[in-house]
């Protein structure tokens, strides 16, 4: 299990209700993390749509959660 | 009998007064505008009204049913002199009667400001000296007309020494953006403060691209503009901004969104480009024609309290949008203004934010937004940089190739309204994607199938074996669903500019 922080922009923030949190997962990547969120959340947006940053750094969905890690979830917005 | 008059000879308020009388009135005000006997230092003898009739009287009678709706007062009379008046003379009345004293007061100053700002009247003011000068009473128009007989206005020189003092800007600065030319597509939340910025610091050249008129809706956000500009084209009330802020600057403006046939032609007559639209097709448009002619574009989007920033440098070797969603993401995943609400001030934060990246740009200054997506959030006050790599355009070529690719491809999907009939009379079926209401509203000017985007995507389809033009009110949703068929391996067209770009094209102007 690792700890990480999860920090959620726009329409995920929405739906999650809060800009971020921690949480122990036993992911073994992020797309497992995200697939997890999602159920936990009841995301809409399908993972395809988004992109995922880990230490301020854009990062590939393969990549396993480490403890300590900051993962930032993106979705596009259209908003002017 | 009207409201507001002119009157040639000496005011008879008793007469005026008279007609004010409500037996539900208790509390009547009225105002008295005289000839003074000085004029910004100048002794005057008496002076000379001229109106333009037609115009006064039109804009006069609004402003007084202006202020019954306004203040909810019984009744508003006013009556304006023409002709030749002594010191001391009565220029202008002004009687408003309320149930109470609160809402007649507020009218009558309401009243006479705005009859100050809005009604074409002139003095012609005799100086005790013998000279004599034309003055407009009505402040100068916004979209900068002059008084026919008015006095010149006086030469504006801007002052930006306020700017010229930074050490990165100074003299050689202000020449680099008095020579620039920067075009802002979308003059709407983002795009309000950012023209604002770069009309104030000096930018030479400022290109406007809009196709909207003004909506109530957009006020809270949308900055420069006024309550009575409602239903204006956005384009010439910008215009009008600009010409009140900095008169020096010049504006191209454009009435109908770029296409992908026009965008490359029109970038590369611009140092630097802001996308400022709430339109995701806008914004990928904008990137791959960057890109096509190696020109800079600030990107910025919101959401509700929070905003994302990107300035692409239009190098061949990126990092872009595509870098980031390769994608143009389908309308419904991407969070809107319209379907979420957003607070004013986050379109106003990003437009700055737009305005200084381009001016910083302009003047030579680093930026570490450049090559980076920056996230803004204004609930939590924080600011994220996450630098970009161009892996994923690389993979494909490298950005400019794969912009190139997708303005081809865009090209053949956006149909502009000068080839419609062509395609009509080969076979197309038109289809009107809007919803049952607004086709009912404003009919299309010719027959088509009436299918909303919603049915058209879930398989409904005219009986037809030739391709299909959609067409919505802006272009926009039949955009959308032209690129959705195309996946699906249907010949599908978008109508550029929709029914208003349509109508504009048929009547050499909308309306």
């Amino acid at each position: 299990m690792a700890r990480v922080t999860v920090q959620y922009y726009a329409q995920l923030r929405e739906q999650a209700g809060s800009s971020a949190e921690q949480t122990e997962t036993a992911a073994g990547d992020l797309a497992a993390l995200y697939d997890e969120l999602a159920r936990r959340h009841g995301f809409s947006l399908p993972r395809e749509a988004l992109k995922v940053a880990v230490n301020a750094q854009f990062a590939e969905w393969s990549r396993p959660p480490r403890a300590g890690d900051v993962i930032v979830f993106i979705p596009p917005v259209a908003g002017g | 009998m009207k409201r507001f008059a002119l009157a040639a000879a000496p005011i008879d308020v008793l007469a005026w007064q008279v007609r004010l009388q409500r037996p539900g009135c208790g509390g009547v005000c009225s105002f008295e505008g005289r000839v003074r006997d000085l004029n910004e230092g100048r002794a005057v003898d008496g002076l000379d009204y001229e109106a333009y009739p037609e115009l006064a009287l039109a804009e006069g009678e609004r402003i007084l049913d202006e202020a019954i709706a306004r203040f909810g007062v019984q009744e508003v009379l006013c009556v304006h002199r023409t002709g030749s008046l002594v010191v001391g003379e009565l220029a202008i009345w002004i009687g408003v009667a309320a149930a109470h004293r609160d809402e007649a007061f507020r009218a009558c100053r309401y009243v006479i400001d705005e009859i100050k700002r809005r009604v074409p009247i002139w003095k012609k003011e005799h100086y005790v000296d013998g000279a004599t000068e034309w003055v407009a009473c009505h402040h100068a128009h916004d979209d900068g007309s002059r008084a026919p007989h008015g006095r010149e206005p006086h030469a504006f020189v801007p002052d930006y020494s306020r700017q010229w003092r930074l050490r990165e800007v100074g003299e050689e600065g202000q020449g680099k953006l008095r020579s620039a030319r920067v075009l802002v597509i979308g003059a709407g939340g983002l795009g309000a403060p950012a023209i604002s910025y770069l009309a104030g610091a000096g930018v030479g050249t400022l290109g406007i691209v809009d196709g909207d008129r003004l909506e109530a809706s957009n006020l809270h956000r949308q900055v420069i503009y006024r309550a009575v500009d409602v239903g204006q084209p956005k384009v010439a009330l910008a215009r009008a901004h600009v010409a009140a802020l900095n008169p020096s600057v010049r504006v191209i403006t454009y009435e109908r969104p770029l296409d992908a046939a026009a965008i490359a032609g029109v970038f590369a007559d611009y140092d630097l480009v802001l996308e400022c639209t709430d339109d995701l097709h806008s914004r990928y448009l904008c990137n791959d024609a960057a890109l096509a002619t190696g020109t800079p574009l600030v990107l910025a989007s919101v959401y509700q309290y929070e905003g994302q920033l990107q300035v692409v440098s239009g190098a061949a070797t990126g990092p872009c949008l595509r870098c980031l969603w390769p994608e143009e993401p389908a309308q419904a995943l991407a969070g809107t203004c319209q379907a979420s609400g957003v607070l004013g001030p986050v379109p106003g934060v990003l437009g700055t934010l737009q305005a200084a990246e381009a001016l910083k740009w302009l003047l030579g200054l680093s930026s570490p937004a450049q090559g980076a997506l920056v996230l803004i959030n204004l609930l939590d006050l924080t600011m994220q940089r996450l630098p970009l790599d161009s892996a994923a355009c690389r993979a494909r070529g490298g950005c400019a190739q794969v912009a190139r690719r997708h303005l081809g491809r865009v090209d053949a999907i956006d149909l502009d309204v000068a080839r419609l009939d062509a395609l009509l009379a080969g076979g197309a079926a038109l289809v009107d994607v809007r919803e049952p209401d607004e086709v009912a509203a404003v009919p299309l000017p010719r027959a088509a199938h009436a299918i909303p985007v919603g049915a058209l995507l879930a398989g409904t389809l005219p009986a037809t074996d030739g391709a299909l033009v959609l067409v919505c009110a802006s272009g926009r949703r039949s955009g959308l669903a032209a690129r959705a068929l195309r996946e699906r391996g249907i010949e599908a067209f978008s109508l550029v500019g929709g029914l208003a770009g349509w109508r504009a094209e048929a009547d050499g102007g909308w309306r």
